[in-house]
């Protein structure tokens, strides 16, 4: 009850500290999505290089995100954002990419090959094939990677906060500092609905993207 | 027209090499149906998929009406090639008309083209439109997907087609419907086909000249009769069968042994004592009665003793008429089951136009096989 009249009485500071949280995820999984699904598609292409780039992205989620923000600090430094939005944003983006690269990668190399003969036996380039067929039939697993990634860098961007990178993660430090139990509530809170309720929108997100044809193919092979 | 020459395809490198085809030459003529025959693993796909340049080939050539695949744009090459794979492939995500308007949007067709173009082809593949246009591949029977993957191939309207064991999912009654279908369709569009069967009969039946492989050797490359009378070898005469008899007169057709002129006809109104006369004469035991033009059946010499009218009065009516293009085994079988040595052919309005003898066959039969007994 305390925590909701919080919320109430602050209600200005949580809409603002809501959108810059909104903000930082929004911003980063557009960023990593343009990298993270065609570098997913391109190393289908490639086993060699695809093993390396998903040890690597294996490599970068297995650091803990504060250690991380760490490294970063005196290397963003340099050109002045050693603290704030920027490494934040950029932490998120490289803990993105497994989830995406994986799920892209595995999807695309799922697709049967009896499609890619058919479609290249008729003549499609490359780009046809992938645009007509392979991402029409990947995109239900690419979507949840993208699911994963954004409710997982929801949590992360809450601890950006410590450095300095604002959102609703600025609540939960500052409660913790100040000892304000209704404070840290709120933070933890408001970080756990704002988690849920993206995780249900991706997940209608995933079905609206989903060709009817594939949803079809699911239900009947249920 | 397709030219294979000395064509050898490799597969893998170093140690474990698989040699799935090994200097095959022949050439596949404007407008034939080649059908690629041979049990799984002896390289028919390959071929197919040399063709297309899906492999490449390792020794050898292939040319397509005098130009070698090589020299040419593989999309290009592709587009104007009808492909139908071994295992359908059909798009999940796409509905039945996308699936089939695949390549003609690919040529960039103009859309009411392409719309009357799916409505065509899935009515030949007997697969209403109303129904089944809008539909996904997820929702109909493997059968069904089989013929929307033939439909597909043919959109283009292609020169060439290629197909891979394009009926082997369907089953047997509506197969033998969309064989006939496909034969007839074949007959006015005259297109040039390799077809990949493992099965003899739908090899005979489908087939102008059937290619016989073994281990990724071109065995015989023959006309379906030729193969079955004149197998070059025991592997061929083992692929074709011990019934390989039988299957000739499933391929001999009625207009090939008829004889249009038999001497044992009379016209209906002739006195039957006349035909009686007639029939001691030439030793006779057997006439057909012909009224206008229309067989209207056959007299005995039993049957005309006693009677003073036309023989058409008695004459006793054929319990089956054959056509020129009713196979010689449905003829035999015929006369072996209403005990019957003489039949009659007609045309569609039921002209008469011959008798077929159990002896006419026999000879057509036993001219097949002479090249055989040469050997
Ligand atoms: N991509 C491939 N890699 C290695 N071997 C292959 C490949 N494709 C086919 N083969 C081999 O080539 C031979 C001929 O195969 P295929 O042409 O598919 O036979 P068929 O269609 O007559 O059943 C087989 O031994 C098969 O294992
Ligand atoms: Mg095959």
């Amino acid at each position: 009850m305390d925590t909701l009249n919080f919320i109430i009485k602050n209600y200005t500071n949580v809409l603002f500290l809501t959108w810059e949280h909104i903000f930082m995820v929004s911003i980063s999984l557009i960023i990593a999505t343009a990298i993270g699904v065609p570098l997913g598609i391109v190393i289908t292409k490639n086993e060699n290089l695809a093993k390396k780039v998903i040890n690597g992205a294996n490599i970068i989620m297995t650091v803990p995100s504060i250690a991380l923000f760490g490294l970063m600090m005196p290397v963003l430094a340099l050109i002045g954002h050693g603290l704030g939005k920027v490494p934040a944003i950029i932490a998120l983006i490289l803990y993105s990419q497994l989830p995406i690269i994986r799920n892209t990668y595995v999807a695309i190399k799922n697709v049967s090959p009896s499609m890619r003969n058919a479609g290249r036996g008729m003549g499609m380039n490359r780009w046809q094939l992938l645009k007509e067929v392979e991402i029409p039939i990947a995109i239900p697993v690419i979507v949840a990677g993208l699911r994963t990634a954004a409710v997982m860098n929801i949590g992360i961007a809450a601890i950006a906060a410590y450095v300095g990178a604002g959102g609703l993660g600025v609540y939960i430090q500052n409660g913790i500092d100040r000892v304000y139990p209704e404070m840290i509530l709120a933070g933890a809170l408001l970080v756990s609905i704002f988690a849920i309720l993206v995780d249900a929108g991706m997940a209608l997100l995933e079905r609206a993207l989903t060709p009817t044809g594939i949803l079809i193919q699911k239900r009947l092979s249920e | 027209m397709i030219t294979y020459d000395h064509v050898t395809k490799i597969f893998g490198e170093g140690q474990d090499t698989v040699t799935a085809l090994e200097d095959v030459t022949f050439t596949i003529e404007k407008g034939e149906i080649v059908i690629f025959l041979g049990p799984s693993g002896c390289g028919k796909t390959t071929t197919l998929r040399l063709t297309n340049r899906l492999e490449s080939i390792t020794r050898g050539t292939i040319e397509v009406n005098g130009k070698n695949i090589m020299d040419m744009d593989t999309v290009q090459l592709r587009r104007q090639m009808g492909y139908v794979i071994q295992d359908i492939g059909l798009f999940p995500n796409k509905t039945i008309a996308d699936n089939v308007a695949v390549v003609p949007k690919l040529l960039g067709w103009p859309k009411n083209k392409i719309q009357d173009r799916i409505d065509e082809l899935l009515t030949m593949v007997r697969l209403d439109p109303e129904i089944y246009r809008n539909r996904y591949p997820a929702e109909l029977s493997g059968g069904q997907q089989q013929r929307v993957g033939v439909a597909r191939g043919l959109a283009a309207d292609p020169e060439i087609l290629l197909m891979d064991e394009p009926f082997g999912a369907i089953d047997p009654i509506n197969r033998e419907e969309i064989q006939d279908e496909f034969l007839k369709v074949q007959e006015k569009l005259k297109k040039t086909i390799a077809f990949v069967s493992h099965d003899i009969h739908e090899a005979i039946k489908m087939g102008d000249k059937i290619a016989l492989f073994e281990n990724g050797r071109l065995v015989q490359y023959e006309r379906p009769e030729i193969l079955l009378t004149q197998p070059k070898n025991k592997y061929v005469s083992d692929f074709v069968g011990a019934d390989r008899a039988l299957k000739v007169l499933g391929i001999i057709k009625v207009g090939e042994v008829f004889n249009p002129e038999p001497q044992n006809v009379v016209q209906g109104f002739e006195p039957a004592q006349t035909v009686l006369n007639i029939m001691d004469q030439k030793k006779e035991k057997f006439y057909v009665v012909v009224d206008q033009d229309k067989p209207v059946g056959y007299v005995t010499k039993k049957m005309i003793k006693y009677e003073k009218g036309p023989v058409s009065a008695v004459a006793e009516k054929f319990p089956v008429h054959l056509r020129k293009r009713t196979p010689t085994r449905d003829a035999l079988s015929y006369m072996l089951m209403h005990d019957f040595q003489t039949l009659c052919v007609v045309d569609e309005k039921n002209s008469f136009q011959g008798t077929v003898t159990y002896d006419d066959i026999q000879l057509k039969i036993r001219e097949s096989y002479a090249g055989e007994e040469d050997q």
